[in-house]
């Protein structure tokens, strides 16, 4: 258990909403989640670097909100929502250091094709120039690649404050850290990623 | 932080933004599903995770013993890396991954019978 989880203590409730309470409750539970899921993939398919792996892990988080903490006040589900997600990140790493190990005592080779292939999975652009396409697909890969080889943190804090506009609160909450320690995970972050993708892009 | 900095981080935000726009329907599709498998829970008690202990329990103990007496060549972390062996293997997804287990030793007999082939 990450140090400050307290911040959000649990609050499962074995009664189920019912009526008029939970249908309105669903509807800000389904704008909310609508409104987060698209930015929360592709911050996970960042970190993890497979989009069926990041899907797993969004709906994973979304479930746990809204069993945990639809009870919140809708302000505080943002926080929450990605402090689920990116425990949820954590957790994968973990366990596929443990897949690693269990791997190598059964002794498989991986297979060409096991690893990510980042130009297979770019997203199908739609509506542009070819130059265009291949000028955003170019920058997102370098971008991608750049943040995903950051130390965990610092890309927390850079996705969570860059990509989802999360302020320092916010992130603070949702990394379950100091706002100090957010500022200095972001601008390391930054200057790190500038100095990489000086000539890249984005 | 200055200009040039909040300059990088706008043109990241672009195109972050240009990527997560591209999403194919596919995975437009599996959000969908992903949510409202999600919002049918606001209307379940939550599941109690505690009537799988005992379960979970034995198996991972089982596991643990396997994973910490019988992987080979555990270097200088090895006590570091066994304990958070255990603490994941002590979580709720113990389960999902012994079923995988399954498969990788299924694998690994078809990649034998593979290989004499």
């Amino acid at each position: 258990m990450e140090v400050g989880t307290a911040v959000f203590a649990v609050s499962c409730s074995d009664t189920p909403l019912t009526g008029a309470r939970a249908l309105q409750k669903q509807q800000q539970l389904n704008r909310f989640l609508a409104e987060v899921e698209r930015r929360a993939l592709r911050i996970a398919e960042i970190a993890v670097r497979d989009r069926d792996e990041a899907l797993d892990l969004v709906q994973e988080a979304m479930i746990k909100l809204v069993r945990n903490y639809s009870e919140r006040s809708d302000d505080e589900w943002t926080p929450l929502f990605y402090r689920i997600l990116q425990n949820g990140v954590r957790d994968w790493h973990r366990r596929q250091a443990v897949r690693n190990r269990v791997m190598v005592w059964f002794r498989r080779k991986p297979a060409e094709g096991d690893d990510y292939d980042p130009i297979s999975t770019a997203p199908d652009p739609a509506g542009r120039s070819p130059d265009e396409q291949l000028q955003n697909s170019q920058a997102m890969q370098s971008l991608e690649t750049a943040v995903h080889e950051l130390p965990a943190r610092q890309r927390e804090a850079f996705m969570l404050r860059t990509f989802e506009g999360l302020d320092v609160a916010g992130t603070a909450k949702a990394m379950g850290c100091s706002q100090g320690s957010v500022k200095t995970h972001y601008s390391r972050a930054v200057h790190t990623l500038r100095d990489r993708l000086e000539e890249h892009g984005p | 932080m200055n200009e040039s900095d909040k300059d990088f981080g706008n043109k990241a935000k672009a195109t972050f933004d240009a990527s997560v726009e591209e999403l194919d329907a596919a995975t437009l599709s599996r959000l969908n599903r992903s949510r409202h498998a999600a919002l049918a829970g606001l209307q379940q008690p939550a599941r109690r995770w505690s009537h799988w202990a005992p379960a979970t329990g034995v198996a991972a103990a089982l596991l643990i013993a396997v994973v910490v007496t019988q992987i080979p060549s555990i270097d200088d972390d090895a006590v570091p890396a066994a304990v958070t062996d255990m603490e994941i293997l002590l979580g709720e997804d113990s389960i999902e991954m012994l079923e995988e287990l399954e498969f990788y030793s299924w694998l690994t007999v078809a990649d034998l019978d593979n290989d004499v082939g």
